[in-house]
């Protein structure tokens, strides 16, 4: 037993990692075809360079909000689902992958509300395309604000049958024989206008560009058949890919996998380095380290609880060392992406919430290590796991490494200013995540204790010190980025009036603070107010929809974000309850 | 008596008290300002809230409006106010070195601000590939414009402007023998071809008879823009050149000719020469391979100062700005077909305000958290001893 109490805590977290390494490693072969092998092939699309298996793990997030689904008694992972669609697309029409929630639609398409969620496969849906069609292209008149529920969810879906539609004739027409019947009739009468439809279709292009043409000019299958008929010559990836649909098409996997070395070949000799910056992003894609981390978090903030009540000191141990895992996992799959993209950590929102979690937990870390109170873990596994699950949730929406915008295109600016602004974000969240600590703390634990008390405000007060400092420095930065680029400091835009709410908060706290306006509990209830300003910050301009920052409008979102300000505004509540709702408790109504 | 009313006021103007309900109530006012941008557009929100003294409100059963809140230009006033105050009363120790620097910091970030406000100008300038020009345009002020074509070689150029239009009566033009009178002004109006059976319009030359002109309110909508337009009466050696309509919306071109010498007559947006002129030699607008997302836009200039003996090329691009002679220069926009390049030009003497506030504030912060560091790392280390 003292044995276990020993090597529990760092055992423990040497296991996270050994499952996180585990996770990295190869899958092994579908109904002994080698699906892995060719989802590893570079394809171009979005603007970029990416393996198939990216591609089939977005569109598959898109189209069923998870990355795999069950047919015919067994799990069938992105990488063979994409496989279907490119290459049996009668049998890919039969599996269930679309979800659809709201209860319109289900009742538009002759369904019911039979559990949570509702998977349906193209050929259900089938009878009812053309209304789905009808009913979307008359919301898609309409603003995304303006839209109703259901307009939403009807377009939302009709997008997504679009998708497959697309990656269905990607490769070959549905309503054909297939790429061999195609290569066969080059220059028969129709032919043209079949390379013109896949032409359109085509959702990425996989023939990598030929000595003959531009470094960036992949071509997709349509382009490569249209040059093929004019008298060209034929793409070498044709012939190996038309040999690949139809054993894949046969179920003849020792051809299939035979077929695809031709293909790496070829690939290898037209783009040598495609392949390889492929191969470490699949690794990086199957490793998924952010949900990796986001479960080691949970399984830290866990222990921590369990420490209260049993074996603290052994179980305080284990959870600081859980955390450090998750923490390890969290920045190798950051600097993986920082790697992969060639750009600094913070592109998009989604990234956001990766780097705001990553700031939170460091920032924890360090503060567990100068107080050894418990709190820092708590709080930063909690914040770690959150913004990990939103980030999660951004990430169902497509690409997470999509191509920047012109103006966004400046690596010094993203490493600067949105860095600094993001680590900004981090330390107000996690001066909030103390300040809901402490409240909770104050109602359970009976016993007065000052000592915790001011141990926890003085973390919270030097918590928001930083975070002024960094989101000062950010606002700021980001004014001379904004002089740079639109020709004006400072423009009154809601994304700069978010980020000056958050400056403005915190410099009011520590004003109020110097003038004895506020003590412990005063610091405490506005550190929770600045989640609330954090967020709308952060989301909530989003949703306004005008400005030069709004990227998206996000519907779903609001709903969430109405609920954690109800949830922040209850926990301020909580904490500013007067001392008579706490101290007495042990003795209940005496 | 009243000394001691100064000296209350100045410790009221100065005191920390103040500044917490200065910041809350710049808060208040960046919330409102921000979705106020929903109904009102940037422009229309931010002069409501943020370059006003006060916000107005319009009740239903008053005639006129009431100040319901301060404007942020109240607001910063004032904590510009007890900004100073209180950095001059920051105790000039080395220990309080960071707080010095934060706080001149912020002064100086505050002045820049002020000095946007009142003193930039904001134009732009729009060449098509291959073209030569040399002038800046307003985004929204007009001009009446009376250009002299008689010599082919050159174009002699007289500009009434929008203000000076709205007071109407009688401008005499000077250089020339004309002058010209304003009958009726429209800071923004709609124009329709005149349907048969209305009301004939006060236009007796040009296309201004066939056209029917409607007054609008003022728009402050980002991306719409006010139409404005007026009848005038060219005037000159006694006689009447007859009532012309004026207006930006109008393209065909309309003159008159006296005493052998032709004029021009348009509304336009109002122009600034300048001594330099740009040609556009390329447009760029790149996208990534295979999509339409937009990677870069460039624009590539020939720059011709006479004055200064210069012609050199410049390439503009996203966030590489060309700052010449006090403008700079930004990649804004483009169009027909890209083959024309819009060139956001903006003048504003403060634009290194800012540069030198985050510096001052940066510096200051890191002093101070260095000088806090320190003193509880000796005082850890006091208690150890102890």
């Amino acid at each position: 037993m003292k044995l276990l109490e020993k090597y529990l805590p760092w055992g423990s977290a040497i296991l996270a990692l050994l499952i996180a390494l585990f996770m990295a490693l190869p899958t092994g072969k579908a109904r002994g075809f080698d699906v892995g092998g060719f989802a590893n092939l570079p394809i171009l699309e979005g603007g970029r360079v990416k393996p198939l298996d990216s591609l089939a793990r977005n569109s598959l997030l898109v189209i069923h909000s998870r990355q795999g689904f069950r047919f015919e008694g067994r799990t069938i992972g992105p990488d063979e689902w994409i496989l279907d669609v490119l290459f049996r697309p009668a049998v890919a029409d039969q599996q269930p992958i679309f979800v659809i929630d709201d209860t319109e639609v289900l009742g538009l398409i002759g369904a019911q509300q039979k559990q949570a969620r509702n998977y349906f496969s193209l050929a259900d849906m089938a009878p009812h395309l053309e209304e789905i069609e009808k009913q979307a292209s008359l919301a898609q008149g309409k603003k995304p604000q303006a839209r109703s529920r259901f307009e939403s969810a009807i377009v939302n879906l009709f997008d997504r049958i679009y998708l497959y539609y697309k990656l269905r004739n990607t490769l070959q027409l549905t309503e054909t024989p297939g790429l061999a019947w195609e290569i066969q009739s080059l220059g028969t009468p129709e032919a043209t206008t079949r390379h013109q439809a896949l032409m359109e279709r085509a959702h990425f292009r996989m023939l990598p560009p030929t000595a003959a043409m531009g470094p960036d000019s992949w071509q997709s299958v349509g382009q490569a058949l249209a040059a093929g008929n004019t008298g060209g010559p034929l793409h070498p990836g044709l012939i190996p890919l038309a040999k690949l649909s139809a054993a894949y098409g046969a179920g003849n996997a020792e051809a299939f996998n035979k077929t695809l070395g031709e293909l790496d070949v070829v690939v290898n000799q037209l783009k040598p380095e495609a392949l390889g910056h492929a191969t470490k992003e699949t690794v990086f894609n199957r490793a998924q380290p952010f949900f990796i981390g986001l479960s080691i978090y949970f399984v830290a903030f866990l222990a921590l609880c369990f420490s209260w009540i049993y074996k603290p000191e052994t179980l305080r141990k284990t959870a600081y060392a859980l955390l450090s895992a998750g923490a390890i996992v969290h920045t190798l799959g950051l600097a993986a992406r920082i790697i992969l993209q060639g750009r600094p950590p913070v592109t998009n929102l989604y990234s956001s919430a990766v780097f705001v979690g990553w700031g939170a937990v460091i920032l924890g870390l360090i503060t567990e290590r100068m107080y050894r109170k418990g709190f820092g873990t708590a709080v930063a596994a909690a914040a770690g796991f959150a913004s990990l699950l939103v980030a999660q949730n951004l990430g169902t929406e497509g690409d997470t490494m999509e191509m920047m915008r012109a103006v966004l295109d400046s690596n010094f600016w993203l490493a600067t200013h949105v860095v600094t602004i993001t680590i900004g974000y981090s330390g107000t969240f996690l001066a909030g995540a103390i300040a809901i600590a402490y409240a909770l703390r104050k109602h359970i634990v009976a016993v007065v204790d000052p000592e915790t008390d001011k141990a926890l405000t003085d973390m919270t007060y030097g918590i928001i010190c930083f975070a002024l400092f960094f989101s000062f420095i950010g606002t700021v930065l980001g004014g001379i980025w904004a002089d740079q680029s639109w020709g004006r400091f400072w423009g009154w835009d809601p994304k700069e009036n978010g980020a000056l709410l958050i400056v403005l908060w915190n410099a009011i706290i520590l004003h109020a603070r110097m003038v004895g306006l506020i003590r412990e509990r005063g610091i405490m209830v506005m550190a929770i107010f600045g989640n609330i300003i954090t967020a709308c910050s952060w989301f909530g301009v989003n949703m306004l929809g005008v400005g030069l920052h709004s990227y998206g409008f996000m519907d779903q979102a609001f709903y969430a974000l109405t609920g954690f300000i109800a949830s922040q505004v209850v926990l301020m509540g909580i904490c500013y309850a007067p001392a008579k709702f706490w101290q007495e408790k042990p003795h209940g109504k005496a | 008596m009243i000394k001691t009313y100064a000296l209350q006021t100045w410790k009221f103007l100065k005191s920390l008290q103040l500044t917490i309900v200065l910041l809350a109530l710049l808060m208040a006012l960046v919330v409102m300002c921000t979705l106020a941008q929903v109904d009102l557009g940037t422009v229309g929100a931010v002069n409501a809230y943020m370059r006003s003294f006060f916000v107005w409100h319009q009740f239903s059963f008053l005639t006129f409006p009431v100040p319901t809140f301060p404007g942020a230009a109240l607001v910063g006033l004032f904590l510009t106010i007890n900004l100073v105050g209180k950095t001059l009363e920051i105790k000039r120790t080395w220990s309080k070195a960071g707080m010095w620097l934060v706080h001149s910091g912020l002064v100086i970030l505050f002045a820049g601000e002020f000095v946007a406000g009142m003193m930039q100008v904001d134009t732009n300038m729009t060449i098509e590939v291959g073209q030569t020009v040399n002038y800046v345009q307003s985004y929204k002020n007009a001009e009446l414009a009376l250009i002299d074509v008689t010599d082919p070689t050159w174009d002699e150029i007289y500009s009434v402007p929008d203000s000076l239009l709205a007071k109407g009566g009688t401008i005499a033009i000077p250089g020339t023998p004309l002058s010209v009178k304003v009958k009726q002004y429209f800071p923004n109006a709609e124009l329709s071809n005149l349907q048969p059976g209305a009301p004939a319009s006060q236009a007796t030359a040009g296309v201004g008879p066939s056209v029917a002109v409607v007054e609008k309110p003022l728009t402050s909508v980002d991306n719409e823009m006010n139409q404005v337009s007026a009848f005038v009466e060219p005037l000159a050696g006694g006689r009447s050149y007859g009532t012309w309509l004026a207006s930006v919306a109008l393209g065909a071109p309309q003159s008159f000719t006296h005493e052998g010498r032709t004029y021009v007559l348009s509304m336009r947006l109002r122009r600034q020469y300048l001594p330099y002129a740009f040609t556009l030699k390329q447009f760029r607008h790149d996208v990534y391979p295979g999509t339409d997302i937009p990677k870069n836009f460039s624009s590539l200039v020939q720059v011709m100062n006479p004055s200064r003996n210069e012609s050199r090329e410049v390439l503009i691009y996203m966030n590489q700005p060309l700052r010449y002679e006090g403008k700079t220069f930004y990649q804004a926009s483009f169009g027909k077909n890209d083959t024309l390049s819009v060139l956001s030009v903006v003048e504003n003497p403060g634009w290194l305000l800012p540069y030198v506030s985050c510096v001052l504030v940066s510096l200051g912060l890191l002093v101070h958290f260095a000088i806090v560091l320190r003193r509880s790392l000796k005082r850890r280390q006091d208690q150890k001893e102890a």
